[in-house]
């Protein structure tokens, strides 16, 4: 019996050493259509979304009411950070609607800097909607050709599962450090939108690696959860907090799940043989 | 069977023996797990052959890259004084990139990349810049002459997500059509019938292979036994029949909640359906070459006369279809693929030029000569659609 146990466990050892790979090799290609046809209408529908806030967001803007143009800014950009593994295909749009002042020469005086920050940089920063109206026609144009575009894009598949990663680096680059609204101070609107966006990929493929991949499965389920609890403390009646009210054991908490789900969500790719 | 210590009297030959098969086994594992630890070492090092492209003072260095298809492991080192990110451009679409790359410090991107000539970016927005050439390798050329599975995930997704509108706007549709036939409306009610018909077209190719779901729905009473009088004469030209020939809702309402019933389990049966690649063309073909063999001649929609708006709706839809497959097609099948897409606007032409100014004319208004005209130019979609499997290595 121990003879025929090892002589089998042998065996066993060797042909696992024959064809490592493709015992990894468990997804079909064919088990992932669903799943990123379900993500394709989730941006769509986030992308439409996006439409009808801009207008609203940008009609504030343009009519100088810097207070409603203001309590809009959080709330309109969240559709956009959810579907930013997406968005940011576009380079030239990517650019005009989220560049930050860094990405340009002469920061926020260059005049192609333009979008969300240059129109938060004269809400905020100057109190004033004097001026934005040309950023504010230029935004609502830009979301709308993104809009339209993404209607005529076929999701790249790796892009789609590499973006569950994507979005929660972003926000450990970005968010955490509170740089990404400066002006405004809503960056836990940004993250929300971004940890949504990751989640949702998460949960759109979880059915296809549940059985294969039960402990990772529950590892990052327990980070997501960890990251919602944790920012539902600073809901607000219309939305989140303002950033610097993110205490430190907080900003800690935040800090090391965000990054353990970036280096976790890494591996879906390889998972669901997308390398 | 088991060698328990206490044994009374040993049997030293099998014993010699099974120490020997014990030896054996155990080398067995060690060897089996040094092959294991070779193998799964076996996945290249990602730095070991990278290409290191430096940014300082607004331009990559180097500022022309070639290299070969398929992957390759790119280091970004920023000596620039600001966190950038990295990109591989092709177009305006961004194929790779590498987002917020301290100042002194440097990251790494890996990438798979088809032939082509690439742009990428050297820091700020506004700087120039620089040229990445993916050079063709027999790896790139033998992929681009048969695409694997997965170069149709990102078509097939799409195609679910045209079916799930299309199926969507059908129920919705249909849902108005039963509440106008309900409340007696007929003008409402043939609106209604209108926009629950062109979805339905759309999706035809695909539609079509449930059959239960396609008698049901799509029945023409030439087919059946019985004509008009047939009980399996349901579904939409049953329907069409009321509205059109009778100019009345009466006596629709039990059809009506049957197609409504119908169109829903349709909609549920194509969310479920795990297509193949090869049943997007094969599809395609079979709708076509059944309008060029019976529908354009006989016609479909005996009492509306909207055959027309039908056609048009068939083709739109294997339009949409093909369309998917572009991205795949123009590597591997180039020729057949621009045929297809030849025959295709052939068609649209031929359909447009039979529109008026309020629409399609009445079937009916279409004579035996016009209809072999556009019968000849269906015949050749259906020939060219049934050459694209064979030539993309689907078949």
């Amino acid at each position: 019996m121990k003879l025929r146990l090892l002589l089998s466990a042998s065996l066993f050892a060797f042909t696992a050493a024959l064809a490592p790979r493709a015992a990894l090799a468990e997804v079909s290609p064919l088990d992932l259509v669903q799943p990123i046809a379900d993500y394709k209408i989730y941006v769509s529908e986030n992308a439409e979304k996006l439409v009808a806030d801009t207008k609203a967001f940008t009609d504030a803007v343009k009519a100088g009411d810097v207070d409603k143009a203001k309590a809009l800014f959080g709330s309109t950009r969240m559709s956009y950070e959810a579907i930013e593994p997406i968005a940011e295909l576009f380079s030239d749009l990517d650019g005009s609607i989220d560049s930050r002042a860094d990405d340009h020469e002469n920061s926020e005086k260059d005049p192609e800097f333009t979008g969300f920050h240059r129109i938060e940089y004269g809400l905020f920063a100057e109190n004033s909607a004097k001026d934005l109206a040309p950023f504010a026609d230029q935004l609502m144009a830009d979301v709308t050709e993104l809009n339209k575009r993404i209607k005529d894009l076929t999701l790249p598949p790796e892009k789609v599962v590499g973006g569950a990663a994507t979005l929660m680096e972003e926000v450990a680059a970005t968010k955490i450090s509170g740089e990404e609204d400066r002006y405004s101070h809503t960056d836990l609107w940004d993250f929300k939108g971004n940890f949504d966006g990751s989640r949702k990929i998460f949960d759109l493929v979880r059915p296809l690696i549940e059985k294969d991949e039960s402990a990772f499965v529950t590892k990052v389920s327990s980070n997501f959860d960890a990251v919602e609890t944790t920012l539902a403390k600073y809901k607000t009646a219309d939305g989140y907090e303002l950033y610097d009210k993110l205490t430190d054991d907080d900003r800690k908490v935040l800090a090391a799940a965000v990054n353990t789900l970036a280096e976790d969500l890494s591996t879906l790719r390889g998972k669901l043989g997308l390398n | 069977m088991s060698q328990s210590a206490g044994s009374a009297s040993p049997r030293p030959a099998s014993q010699r023996l099974m120490k020997l098969a014990i030896v054996g086994a155990a080398a067995l594992v060690v060897a089996g797990s040094v092959a294991f630890y070779i193998a799964s070492k076996g996945v290249k090092s990602p730095s070991s052959d990278a290409i290191m492209v430096t940014i300082k003072e607004g331009a990559c260095e180097p500022n022309a890259i070639t290299v070969p298809a398929g992957r390759s492991t790119f280091t970004i080192v920023n000596k620039s004084d600001r966190a950038l990110e990295w990109e591989i451009l092709d177009g305006v679409m961004v194929l790779e990139e590498r987002e917020n790359i301290a100042p002194g410090f440097s990251q790494t991107l890996q990438a798979k990349l088809k032939p082509g000539k690439y742009e990428i970016t050297c820091g700020l927005l506004n700087n120039p810049r620089g040229t990445l050439h993916v050079t063709p390798s027999a790896a790139s050329d033998a992929e681009a002459a048969r695409p694997a599975l997965l170069a149709y995930l990102g078509p097939l997704a799409e195609l679910q997500v045209f079916l799930a509108t299309q199926t969507n706007a059908l129920v919705k549709a249909t849902l108005a059509l039963d509440d106008a036939i309900k409340s007696g409306d007929v003008d409402k009610a043939k609106a209604a019938y209108q926009d629950a018909r062109q979805p339905y077209q759309q999706i035809a190719a695909m539609a079509d292979q449930f059959a239960d779901l396609h008698n049901a729905i799509d029945p023409v009473a030439d087919y059946l036994e019985k004509r008009e009088q047939d009980p399996g004469f349901t579904g939409f030209h049953r329907i069409e029949q009321g509205l059109y020939a009778g100019n009345s809702t009466e006596g629709l309402t039990l059809a009506s909640a049957k197609l409504l019933a119908d169109v829903t389990a349709l909609k549920e049966r194509m969310r479920g359906l795990r297509i193949q690649p090869e049943q997007i063309a094969k599809g395609a073909g079979r709708l076509i070459a059944s309008l060029a063999d019976t529908k354009i001649a006989t016609g479909i929609d005996h009492y509306a006369q909207t055959d027309l708006a039908d056609f048009d709706a068939n083709i739109a839809g294997v339009a949409r279809m093909m369309t998917l497959l572009k991205p795949v097609a123009v590597s591997a099948a180039p020729q057949v693929f621009a045929d297809i897409e030849a025959r295709l606007g052939d068609v649209d032409v031929a359909l447009k030029t039979l529109r008026g100014q309020d629409g399609f004319p009445a079937y009916d208004k279409i004579n035996a000569e016009a209809r072999k005209a556009l019968t000849a130019k269906m015949q050749l979609l259906a020939q060219a659609l049934g050459k694209f499997n064979a030539a993309i290595g689907l078949e």
